[in-house]
């Protein structure tokens, strides 16, 4: 077992990875009374096409890792819930692009939770009538997402943003997709997918990190896993242009939503060269968008946007976009607006001092953060799959310059990658 | 003034709460104070700079809610702020927001004596689209509906933010002098989490809030609502691909009773986690929806049933959450059930302490109900509540409305 100390952030992780392959990190934090555990496969809606150690390919039908999240609370025994819940753990799980996560939040018999959460996800019980019934449970989980306009706005943009590359696909599936789902297909991804060697346990909480490691020692080395080829996924390569430049929707919202998004097209990245560029286009943004900035602040004065106007950047190895809006009356003076002020801003660069200043408000919130143990635990994960650490956020955003971040505010910008989608009550 | 030290956070939080009871004559313009507060403040009138002090302090959170609780509207403003041990800060982080939250609560920014026309119409349409943007998230404004629809002829049937058509009058005097009014007779409670003391946040605290002369005032007792004579049943028609089913229930007991905790249970079997009866019956056994649980308002003594199923499915699933209740009121629930339940709250109620706003949002329970119990206690109680207690909440729980949102054609 390693142990790795974080002075800057006063965190001490401990680390070891276990024979069959499976990484586990735990942090103590003294005085908390809960512990909170999560356990990740590297699997989320994007991986829908893949093969294992030089076999054959395999597609699998859109939303498959979502349904094989929901199934795998089933044993043979009955719903995990009602285990957890005697004693009296609160568990949940959830799906997201490029990972599933299984957790549990509780404050005593700490052992026998993390017991229940590393076994129920190494044993899939799935059966034709189970899956069966599991399609009704889901196909209402899409029906709400469907009238979820922020939701629907935000994947709508997405889709606008790519032609091939699977992130355009909705992480729930539609009807008619999770409707070709069968046990046989999840058996296949479970196996392929929830191998140890493609996952990570992290606990955070008032634990003993040496008991918690000799527990899940012991819990795998009762187990047998063959050992497995590596994880090979298909992409197509994505186009450089967006598939729409526009994209709506209708739906009763009282006004229109509206995101930006542009898209990046660039040969991939080492994770450190891909964390640095994401932090210092995340520090672009919102030192020229931010809640401080003069462009904010002249479109609030003139009622073209709300509180409800952000923006993000999401990066991985093999995609790059941002999202920007919110709600507005007027998506396309909003759009004219914003185009004439960050071309300024690419023609004058950013302010020094706004600049140094959205510095340290990133800084604190990303020291907020860390009060948080679900938070941490969710982060750390997200950062550990692409090879960074959580922990050493602080120094990565002292280093970011001026001039890397005009950089990015003259490369991200290009009007051609653009894509728009809004969601009103009115026709397209 | 409530102090809560701890070395656990690598912050301080602070919330200020201040309450006055719902009233249809007040409700709005109280809402929109906070609105036009946190544009800026007599030393930082403009927002933009106002902003900057907030980024400068290593971006200190801050921010405001307002809500119901029982009959009171609630206007809590939050800030948070990095223990400076932790950063190399050139000014104590702590200080400096306290003074910066007692200027945006005591000393706004005004121009001859009103507030600035500028903020008020801005807000004004801010407060607007927010009310207007209700309806926007189904989910929520399904369950809105149906307190509305149910509590028609109680303060509690307002909106915590008001009522759009009262915005268009508001003027910058009009609301200067219900902010007047606010400021000298709301109950005001300020809470601080982190590595500090009574003394000295005290000491901060003079010296940062112009406090107004008079008694500090506090919350009256939730009025006792009616008796259901009939089941009230609401159906109405949007453009929706799911219908959103919702019911309220009048459960007599509220935070200050004694039967509460057994509240707390019968609320936690029916429908308040993913063992509970409704999870179970309506979802796992039926098929019929993705979510369906239960949530106690423990203020108001409210217990609201959520679901969102197919809308052809309405009388399906109607008919086996009424038989949930009546197998409450049966007592039919298993030991199991109700050690699976205790065992829930439990965990929540010692998870508390792990997170400042739940702490904060815990002790200010006993403020509003006047019933000082803490954690460990009400674990105690619900440890001791008996099977024949959760019945008798449940025989004495009486579905009031329930309010169904479904698609737009007329059958």
């Amino acid at each position: 077992m390693e142990k790795l100390a974080y002075p800057g952030v006063q965190e001490t992780i401990y680390r070891e990875v276990l024979p069959n392959g499976l990484e586990v990190v735990v942090l103590p934090k003294d005085g908390f009374s809960k512990t909170y555990a999560t356990f990740s496969t590297r699997y989320g809606s994007i991986d829908n096409r893949f093969a294992v150690g030089g076999e054959q390919q395999i597609s699998v039908p859109d939303g498959i890792a979502h349904f094989l999240e929901h199934k795998m609370f089933e044993e043979p025994t009955g719903d995990i819930f009602a285990t957890f819940a005697s004693q009296g753990a609160s568990a949940n799980a959830y799906t997201t692009f490029d990972r599933t996560v299984y957790l549990f939040s509780a404050t005593e018999q700490i052992e026998a939770n993390l017991e229940t959460l590393i076994n129920f996800v190494q044993s899939p019980y799935f059966t034709d009538e189970n899956v069966e019934k599991e399609k009704g449970i889901i196909e209402q989980e899409i029906n709400m997402y469907r009238d979820n306009a922020d939701w629907r706005v935000y994947f709508g943009l997405i889709d606008a943003l790519y032609q091939k590359h699977p992130i355009h696909i909705d992480i729930a599936g539609t009807a008619e997709s999770i409707g070709k789902i069968t046990k046989e297909t999840l058996y296949s991804c479970y196996e392929t997918f929830y191998h140890p060697s493609n996952m990570f346990l992290f606990i955070v909480g008032g634990v003993d990190p040496e008991k918690v490691m000799e527990l899940v020692r012991r819990n795998q080395a009762a187990k047998q896993f063959e050992a497995q080829g590596e994880i090979k996924r298909f992409i197509d390569a994505e186009p450089e242009a967006v598939r729409t430049p526009r994209k709506t929707a209708q739906l009763p919202v009282s006004l229109p939503k509206v995101l930006f998004g542009f898209k990046e097209n660039r040969a991939p990245l080492a994770s450190e060269a891909l964390l640095r560029t994401e932090v210092a286009t995340k520090l672009m943004l919102d030192t020229l968008l931010g809640s401080s900035s003069p462009i904010y602040h002249a479109l609030y004065d003139d009622n073209l946007i709300s509180d409800s106007f952000g923006h993000e950047f999401n990066s991985a190895e093999d995609y790059a976009f941002s999202v920007i809006g919110g709600e507005t009356k007027d998506p396309e003076a909003l759009l004219t607006r914003l185009r004439s002020a960050i071309e300024e801003a690419q023609a004058n660069g950013l302010s020094e001092a706004a600049f140094e200043r959205t510095k340290r408000k990133k800084i604190g919130s990303y020291l907020r953060l860390l009060n948080s143990p679900e938070a941490i635990a969710g982060e750390f994960t997200r950062y550990r799959f692409r090879g960074a650490d959580l922990f050493k956020l602080v120094p990565v955003y002292e280093a970011i310059t001026l001039d890397e971040a005009n950089a990015r505010l003259r490369e991200h910008f290009s009007w051609d990658l653009m894509a728009v989608s809004i969601v009103s009550k009115d026709p397209a | 003034m409530h102090v809560l030290p701890t070395e656990r956070f690598k912050t301080f939080s602070i919330s200020l709460f201040a309450g006055l009871p719902l009233a249809e004559e007040t409700v709005t313009e109280t809402a929109l104070i906070p609105f036009v507060l946190r544009r800026g403040t007599e030393k930082t009138p403009e927002t933009i700079a106002f902003r900057e002090r907030l980024d400068d302090l290593y971006g200190a959170g801050f921010g405001f809610d307002v809500y119901k609780r029982g009959d009171a509207q609630i206007v809590q403003f939050r800030m948070d702020v990095i223990n400076d041990k932790f950063v190399s800060a050139d000014q104590p982080l702590l200080a400096e927001s306290l003074k910066l939250l007692g200027e945006v609560v005591t000393a706004p920014a005004l121009e001859n004596g009103l507030f600035r026309d500028k903020y008020v119409e801005a807000e004004k349409d801010t407060l607007n689209k927010r009310l207007e943007a209700i309806v926007n998230d189904k989910i929520r404004y399904a369950a809105e509906r149906c307190i509305e629809e149910m509590c028609a002829g109680e303060p509690y049937r307002l909106h915590a933010l008001g009522q759009r058509a009262d915005i268009a009058s508001i003027t910058p005097a009009s609301l200067t002098e219900q902010y007047q009014r606010w400021l000298s007779t709301a109950a005001f409670d300020l809470y601080v989490v982190g590595d500090t003391t009574l003394a000295e946040v005290e000491q901060l605290v003079a010296s940062a809030f112009r406090i107004p002369q008079g008694e500090p005032a506090g919350y009256s007792k939730s009025s006792d609502p009616r008796h259901v004579s009939e089941v009230n049943t609401v159906i109405e028609r949007m453009e929706v691909n799911q219908g959103k089913l919702n019911m309220g229930l009048r459960t007599h007991t509220t935070y200050a009773d004694d039967d509460y905790p057994a509240a707390l249970l019968f609320n936690g079997i029916l429908g308040g986690y993913p063992h509970s009866k409704l999870f179970l019956n309506v979802r796992e056994k039926a098929s019929l929806a993705y979510y369906a649980a239960s949530r106690l308002d423990g203020h108001k003594g409210i217990c609201t049933i959520q679901s969102g199923i197919e809308i052809g499915n309405f009388e399906k699933a109607t008919a086996i959450i009424q038989e949930q209740l009546e197998s409450m009121r049966a007592g039919n629930y298993s030991e199991l059930e109700t050690s699976q339940t205790k065992a829930m709250i439990a965990n929540h109620l010692r998870e508390l302490q792990d997170s400042a706003g739940e702490m904060i949002a815990y002790d200010f329970n006993s403020v509003l109900s006047g019933r000082d119990r803490s954690a460990e206690e009400l674990l105690r109680q619900v440890q001791a509540v008996t099977n024949e207690q959760i019945a008798a909440v449940a025989r004495k729980t009486e579905l009031d409305t329930i309010y169904f949102l479904r698609d737009g054609k007329e059958a």
